[in-house]
């Protein structure tokens, strides 16, 4: 034992003692830190990464040159030589080397935090004791595979080519030093193969997203694997001098060490999982910039409006909400974002979409795909700044798959709320899509999960009951009901009302909002009878009596008129092709659902549309006046609602039917937030909410379609690069 | 334990094709001073290191201190003490600093303090290893062989590439622990080295042992002459010179006062080469006795010199 307490002091003695040593373990680090803060503006929010980098970069370096070099040069130099006459083993000499190592990085580890933390305002980890045992045994780790190349090297001019040969890679590959996410998806995957990739993202799930050693098992686990196959072979094949030859057939021993994680590269180059998760690392990053919007007018959400105001966003949401003068950005230690002439509002949301739709028709088929288009879909709702949807009837677990996807950030788009499959009668409305034509031409993958997973036809209240619950467990937000007779032509088969009761109850059991689809003042009567949560389309051909609005207005039912759609059905049937050609549906629009649907609506030009806007609109303006509240939907995904400025049109056609652009807004925000039971942390400016909201030229309360004209847009803290959202389609 | 301190038989040590020790015999007594002597390249390193443990050998039987060195070989390591031939330590390691880690790997030591003292090192006790001069790091390296208080003690040509001061520095510290009784094993290829501090030496050359005795039965066993020489007062009378027991060739100088002859019999020439010139009155100016050295010896054994 004092073989080892000795050994441990004299290293230490050494290297305090080895200017070379202070240098590269402390000062270079900390050089490191200094730079890269300036340079990345730490205190916008990106310190996190800093200390990431600097962490990893500390450790390749006390790893790889600390332990390696010094142990080659201890050999070459005969110093090992006198060791060896004397009665002592590898074993302390190895020990010491870790001890050292981690006297040496300790102090960095410590400064480096606590310096982010009183510069640069990052928090101490909560997950801290996780990020220190981490940190700590890849740190040894890398000491192994110091020691290892030492033991392997017949020299130093060998040893350091080997250690260059490992710490280039793994500096620049690793993500230390270059965000992997810019990079090739292949060079993404050698780096997979790199203990350093693993250390650097391992690390930032930890610092980033707050997670624990727990969800870093594989990666914790390899580095721990790595230690123990690098001491084995470190002692195995230490020599204590350099005219002690090592066999060809020892060198193999060294494939042993990084073996764990050629396994791992291996997987990874098949799965993809780490690059993926590294998207969302960087997401995460992204979203945590600190932002100042200053001097601006303030659309809240909840009908106030601040004339002169600010908003600071940090770590992704709204951190302060300024009325009148405000701290400057330099003050705050913010990215400046000036808002002179314009309005700063909630990100809007469309409660009523269909994403699994085009809105539209390709000329061919096979343009149509089903596996990219929701995610184009919801690409082009954040591009128009519709920065949360519901889908009420899609294929669930496509839908869900999707959620799951932008949820976690390795996607980008627009908040995916969703409704499971609709519930509608045997033969009702909902159900002649699966009949349609176009089914025939899915795959046959699509097709199964289109008849599986987009209806659901109840025959009893206790049937439906269990479907509603096995829909909460799988995980669904809301339920969508429809409630439809049909009209001339087409005719449905109506759900029960003491079904639709049954579905009511158990989605309200599990805290589900229930949307119904309504044609006629009766199935709103049935819907309100029922305690639904909101009324979709009202009443298309009749008015609803002033009687009824009252029962919605007492009952607090939301009313979401979907004009978009009608506008859409009618233009259709005349020919029209205005809506394809306003400025951002060509802009997210996909090319060849326009110019198929341009094509196809030229066959009814000029044809009398079978249906007009009246009674919609009345019915609107009725709510309106009765105070009842109201939502913005558009049913996308239907004939010429294509995914994307859907609510801005919504808006636009409610202003025509004499709504204030003001109580439009709110529609589409704050009031739609709360049908979502999502209005805690959405559809508001408000200090403690996301930051989703956007900068628009002009004043949208006095002009409507002023909301089109967006020139920043924050998503979740998020700066988006609106033009990038599409950049991975092909 | 034996009497021997170190016991060899049919020693053998080949690396791939090249034979460096081909069986070699000897026995190092308990207090004695034992020197292997030869040329670089003789074998004598690997001999030692044989003896030390740090090389496994290919034939033969050793027994050091009753250990087998390639067996027993940390028992071993705690009871000997090795000055290799080259010794490095860290460049910033302090000699006290040097001395406490080595101390820590054995089971006991001795009073450090004393030890540093005895050395002459007391005052460098807190000096960087490598500010040392080449006489004090080899101290150092004394030091740390000594730190155990070892029963035996390795010295691989301990004055190498020293200067002479300092040689002579490094021989009175070795004949104090001669004088102390300890056994020890010396290399050397300085002759001088051999003849003043060993008790037995073996001449080692090519891995084999070709004499083996005190330094004085090694001269002696050598056909060599010791050679006088005298200066009279006056010119020897030459055709009066008497026939000189164990003489040959006597050789007169030009003025005919210096006298040099060759002999295997010194004390006996002399004496009668005395009584002659007392005969004639003649006295002695100068008289000059040199007896055959060991690298005389191991000239004639080898055919070679031991320092080219």
């Amino acid at each position: 034992m004092n073989a080892y307490i000795a050994l441990t002091r004299t290293y230490l003695l050494l290297t305090l003692r080895d200017r070379a040593a202070l240098f590269f373990s402390f000062v270079m680090p900390l050089m490191f830190f200094f730079l890269f803060s300036q340079m990345m503006h730490a205190e916008r929010g990106t310190a996190v990464l800093v200390v990431n980098m600097v962490l990893t970069i500390a450790i390749l370096a006390t790893g790889l040159f600390g332990a390696g070099l010094r142990a080659t040069t201890d050999r070459e130099t005969n110093i090992l030589r006198r060791f060896k006459v004397a009665p002592i083993s590898p074993a302390p000499i190895l020990v010491a080397s870790f001890v050292v190592g981690i006297f040496n990085f300790l102090p960095v580890f410590v400064v480096v935090l606590v310096l982010s933390n009183l510069l640069y305002g990052m928090p101490i980890p909560r997950n801290l004791l996780s990020l220190a045992a981490f940190a700590f045994v890849g740190l040894l780790a890398f000491r192994a595979i110091g020691m290892m190349v030492a033991s392997v090297a017949n020299s130093m001019q060998e040893a350091n080519i080997l250690i260059q040969c490992l710490y280039l890679p793994m500096l620049f590959l690793s993500g230390a030093t270059i965000p992997l996410s810019i990079m090739p998806e292949w060079v993404q995957s050698v780096g997979q193969f790199l203990p350093a990739t693993h250390l650097f993202s391992g690390m930032q799930s930890i610092i980033v997203t707050g997670e624990s050693l727990a969800h870093n098992l594989t990666a914790f686990f390899a580095l721990v694997l790595t230690l123990l196959v690098g001491a084995f072979i470190g002692i195995k094949l230490f020599r204590w001098e350099k005219e002690e030859r090592l066999p060809a057939s020892a060198k193999l021993w060294v494939l042993g060490v990084l073996a764990p994680f050629v396994l791992i590269g291996m997987y990874q180059a098949r799965s993809k999982e780490n690059v993926a998760r590294n998207k969302m690392f960087d997401r995460e990053l992204s979203r945590r910039e600190v932002l100042l919007v200053h001097n601006t007018r303030i659309f809240t959400g909840d009908g106030t409006v601040i004339e002169h105001g600010a908003v600071l966003v940090r770590d992704g949401k709204i951190a302060e909400v300024y009325s009148g003068q405000s701290p400057t950005a330099k003050d705050l230690k913010a990215t400046d974002i000036d808002g002179a002439g314009k309005t700063l509002l909630p990100g809007l949301i469309d409660v009523h979409v269909h994403l699994g739709a085009p809105g539209g028709v390709y000329e061919k088929p096979e343009d149509y795909r089903a596996e990219s288009t929701l995610k184009h879909a919801l690409a082009a709702y954040l591009y128009s700044g519709v920065m949360a949807v519901k889908s009420v009837g899609d294929a669930t677990a496509a839908v869900l798959d999707e959620r799951a996807k932008i949820q976690s950030g390795v996607q980008l788009g627009a908040e995916l709320f969703v409704s499971g499959p609709m519930f509608t009668a045997e033969g009702g409305h909902g159900t002649e899509y699966l009949k349609a034509d176009w089914m025939k031409q899915l795959p046959e993958n699509a097709r199964k999960m289109m008849t599986d997973d987009f209806v659901r036809t109840p025959k009893t209240p206790a049937e439906a009951r269990d479907q509603v619950d096995a829909l909460s467990k799988r995980g669904v937000d809301a339920i969508k009901a429809i409630m439809e007779a049909g009209g001339p032509g087409q005719l449905f088969n109506r759900m029960d009302a003491s079904i639709l009761n049954a579905i009511v109850e158990a989605a309200h059991a599990h805290k589900l909002p229930v949307s119904v689809h309504t044609g006629s003042p009766q199935d709103i009567s049935d819907t309100l009878a029922a305690r639904a949560d909101s009324i979709e389309h009202g009443a298309m051909h009749q008015l609803i009596s002033a009687d009824l609005l009252d029962r919605i207005k007492s009952q607090g039912v939301f009313y979401d008129p979907t004009l978009a759609v009608f506008e859409g059905v009618m233009d259709f049937a005349s020919g029209k092709t205005d809506l394809l050609e306003r400025s951002l549906v060509q802009q997210v629009g996909p090319a060849k659902l326009i110019a198929g649907t341009t094509k196809f609506l030229k066959a009814n030009a000029g044809k009398q549309p079978v249906f007009n806007l009246d009674f919609p609109n009345r019915n609107l303006l009725a709510a309106y006046q009765h105070g009842v509240t109201l939502v913005t939907g558009t049913d996308a995904g239907n004939m010429l609602v294509i995914h994307g400025p859907t609510v801005h049109r919504e808006m636009q056609l409610w202003v025509k039917a004499g709504i204030p652009p003001s109580v439009a807004l709110q529609s589409a925000t704050w009031n739609a937030a709360r049908l979502l039971h999502a209005s805690d942390r959405i559809g508001l400016i408000k200090k403690g909410y996301e930051a989703s909201f956007m900068l628009i030229d002009g004043d949208p309360t006095k002009d409507i379609t002023a909301t089109e004209r967006i020139s920043t847009m924050l998503f979740k803290g998020e700066r988006i690069r609106r033009q990038g959202l599409f950049e991975d389609e092909r | 334990m034996s009497e021997n301190a170190i016991s060899v038989r049919g020693l053998r040590k080949s690396y791939d094709q090249f034979e460096a020790v081909r069986g070699i015999d000897f026995e190092v007594a308990s207090g004695e001073v034992f020197g292997l002597l030869g040329p670089n390249g003789a074998g004598k390193t690997t001999t030692v290191e044989i003896l030390e443990g740090l090389r496994p050998r290919t034939g033969g039987e050793v027994a050091v201190l009753d250990h087998d060195p390639g067996i027993q070989v940390n028992e071993l390591k705690q009871r000997i003490g090795v000055c290799l031939q080259a010794t490095t330590l860290s460049d910033k390691l302090k000699v006290s600093e040097a001395l406490a880690l080595f101390a820590s790997f054995y089971r006991r030591s001795v009073d450090r303090d004393a030890l540093l003292k005895r050395l002459q090192l007391w005052d460098k006790r807190n000096t960087f290893y490598s500010k040392l001069s080449g006489g004090q790091k080899q101290r150092v390296a004394l030091a740390l062989a000594l730190l155990n208080d070892p029963q035996l003690l390795f010295l691989d040509e301990p004055t190498t590439g020293l200067d002479p001061q300092v040689r002579l520095e490094i021989h009175s510290l070795i004949q104090e622990l001669k004088d102390n009784r300890r056994t020890i094993l010396l290399t050397t290829h300085y002759i001088e080295e051999a003849e003043r501090l060993c008790d037995r030496v073996a001449i080692i050359d090519e891995g084999r042992i070709i004499a083996i005795g005190t330094p004085r039965e090694i001269q002696a066993r050598t056909l060599g002459q010791s050679r006088i020489e005298l200066t009279a007062s006056a010119p020897f009378p030459q055709s009066e010179m008497p026939a000189l027991t164990g003489a040959v060739s006597p050789v007169f100088s030009s003025d005919g006062a210096r006298l040099t002859v060759q002999s295997t019999a010194p004390g006996k020439t002399l004496a009668e080469i005395v009584k002659w010139m007392d005969h004639h009155a003649l006295e002695i100016v100068d008289i000059h006795l040199q007896r055959p050295t060991l690298e005389d010896a191991f000239i004639e054994l080898t055919g070679k010199k031991l320092r080219d």
